[in-house]
């Protein structure tokens, strides 16, 4: 079994007006190679900083803490980051909206041979030949090399950032809320391309989302972020039918589903502050199965193979 | 002179729309038209819940710019009640609109930041001459869409998605609205804030019973809130029915791809 990438109390923070902001609070997380994990979670909890650390676009100002490696390569140990011959050649990033990412001034041959120009010193007719080969993979032809980013539709400009992403056979990639920009009904498609591109090319795919219904159906894992700590992971269908942790589970129930019109049940209050530091389980003040243990931070409970949880609850899940 | 029609509160006859724009080159003398909704026709009754569906691009932004009198038609006439609003005079026009509240796409960019809570939401009802309000009807409005008061004293930037979505509905029922158009409103919020907003359109509805004009591409958040969907697709209504007749038996190429997807996403998780 090899292990893509490995965090051990990953803390990443930024300092805003003297105080810092811890948005990656300590997360210990383990991926093996080739497979699916989607981040699940709100605005606000983390999970885009999470990506941003994993592919080594993390601002130059921002804090971090702990430890992430890459296959055999550290990239963060403490303060220390290092990213050199990381980005690009062993992760890849494909950013949350298409429409801003491309530039407008650049053909789609120009974006290929300016990704494939940086990396490995490709001539302008290599990074042809290699954007041809990769935009058939996406299922676009060659027709639209030429053209501007104004001139695809969405679900094209999509495709042709996940083609970007792909151009330079890095191992790992990272998906930032690949369907929050297009249309419902292509959801599905870009969802089901991502997941088919990964089981051929035999990638390691990292999805973040809040999208918890579409996205998720190509994961092989669910890791649910809550306020900064990832509070439950396990394999997909574990933690969709039966969560140990209530907040997945108020996630759920939160969700509209077409066809079965249930009642929607908004989780009541915000997440806490994260400039504070807490002794007590951070989903305390919106949990409706709290107890007096919960005022201490809860331990990591073990419900079976590869699904953990982070509740004193875990184990007899009233909200089952 | 105004042309009377029937009791629907909006009524659309025939209307093509679109935007006049140069073509480049030596054809740039010529200011062409170009058409993004052609041959609407739409009613909206008393306390109806219509929801507006189609793809992106598809024109659903247009047609709400049409009916809240930003953007007259090429041909065709738009009615608000008995008034054909683009053959009214301006001055008449803003008068017959006030009858709508409008919660337009973007919570993050459609709040003045230079302006407290207080100030967004005396807004609509100073641009109706009102200048002495009553306090407690701002702050029981605030306590309706689910705010704390202290809000009333925030600017935008202190407010998360959701409240600033909650401030938005607040303001479009400052005026007492008989038709409440939102478009998506909520496409830029989270999952969970997301349910918050569908639950409170819907309190609102039970409370004041005001037309409902939805906006949206998300077939999930129109079943929650529409008596009847309207499927805009390639420049044209395409289907309008009931909500559990268009949605169990789809007839445009949009609704059968927007269910299809749905539905395999639900097989997959299964």
């Amino acid at each position: 079994m090899v292990l893509a990438i490995v965090m051990e109390n990953l803390k990443v923070g930024y300092i805003i007006e003297d105080e810092v902001f811890w948005a990656v609070k300590g997360v210990d997380l383990v991926v093996e190679e080739g497979t699916t994990l989607c981040i699940i979670g709100e605005s606000g909890c983390g999970k885009s900083t999470l990506a941003s650390a994993i592919t080594g676009i993390l601002p130059p100002y921002a804090l971090t803490d702990g430890k992430l490696k890459l296959y055999d390569r550290i990239v963060i140990s403490g303060q220390l980051r290092n990213y050199s011959d990381v980005r690009g050649k062993i992760t890849a990033y494909i950013p949350q909206n298409p429409g801003t990412s491309l530039n407008p001034f650049l053909t789609v041959e120009d974006h290929f041979y300016y990704v494939l120009k940086s990396n490995f010193k490709s001539s302008r007719d290599f990074s042809k030949k290699i954007a041809i080969e990769i935009l058939s993979k996406v299922n676009l032809n060659s027709s639209v090399l030429e053209k501007y980013p104004h001139e695809l539709s969405g679900g094209m400009q999509q495709r042709v950032v996940i083609a970007l992403a792909l151009a330079t056979n890095a191992q790992i990639l990272v998906a930032d809320e690949p369907t929050s920009f297009i249309d419902a009904y292509l959801r599905l498609q870009i969802i089901e391309l991502l997941g088919r591109l990964q089981r051929e090319l035999k990638k390691t795919l990292i999805v973040i989302t809040h999208d918890l219904l579409t996205t998720s159906i190509i994961c092989d894992y669910i890791a649910i972020m809550y306020a900064g700590k990832v509070v439950e992971i396990g394999p997909r269908e574990k933690v969709l039918r039966n969560p140990r942790h209530p907040y997945t589970k108020m996630l759920l129930e939160t969700t509209p589903i077409l066809g079965a019109k249930k009642q929607l049940k908004p989780i009541p209050g915000e997440p806490p502050s994260l400039s504070k530091e807490y002794q007590a389980c951070l989903f305390l003040d919106r949990c409706p199965y709290k107890n007096r243990e919960c005022h201490s931070d809860p331990q990591v409970q073990v419900i079976e193979n590869s699904h953990y949880s982070k509740c004193w609850k875990a184990r007899e899940a009233p909200w089952l | 002179m105004a042309m009377k029609t029937t009791d629907h509160i909006i009524k659309l006859e025939n209307v093509t729309v679109g935007y006049l724009a140069t073509p480049p080159g030596i054809k740039s003398l010529i200011r062409t038209r170009y058409i993004v909704l052609k041959n609407i026709n739409l009613r909206v009754s008393r306390s109806e819940r219509v929801t507006i569906v189609g793809g992106s691009g598809s024109g659903k932004t247009t047609l709400l710019r049409v009916i809240l009198g930003l953007l007259k038609p090429f041909t065709g006439r738009v009615f608000i009640h008995e008034y054909d609003i683009y053959r009214l005079p301006w001055r008449e026009r803003v008068k017959i609109l006030r009858k709508i509240g409008y919660v337009p796409q973007d919570p993050f960019k459609s709040l003045n930041p230079m302006l407290r809570v207080r100030d967004i939401l005396r807004e609509p009802l100073e641009a109706r001459g009102i200048r002495k309000y009553e306090e407690s009807k701002i702050r029981s409005l605030v306590k309706l869409v689910g705010l704390p008061e202290n809000v009333l004293e925030m600017y935008p930037e202190e407010l998360s998605g959701g409240m600033r979505q909650r401030a938005l509905i607040a303001r479009a029922l400052v005026s007492e609205p008989e038709v409440l158009i939102l478009d998506e409103p909520t496409s830029a919020l989270d999952v969970s804030v997301q349910a918050q907003i569908i639950n409170l359109i819907n309190e609102i509805y039970e409370k004041f019973k005001p037309a409902i004009l939805l906006v949206t591409h998300d077939l999930s958040i129109a079943q929650y809130i529409a008596d009847r969907i309207v499927v805009i697709e390639n420049k044209e209504i395409v289907e309008e029915g009931p909500v559990d007749v268009v949605l169990n038996n789809p007839q445009s190429h949009f609704m059968k791809m927007a269910i299809s997807s749905y539905k395999g996403s639900i097989d997959r998780l299964e």
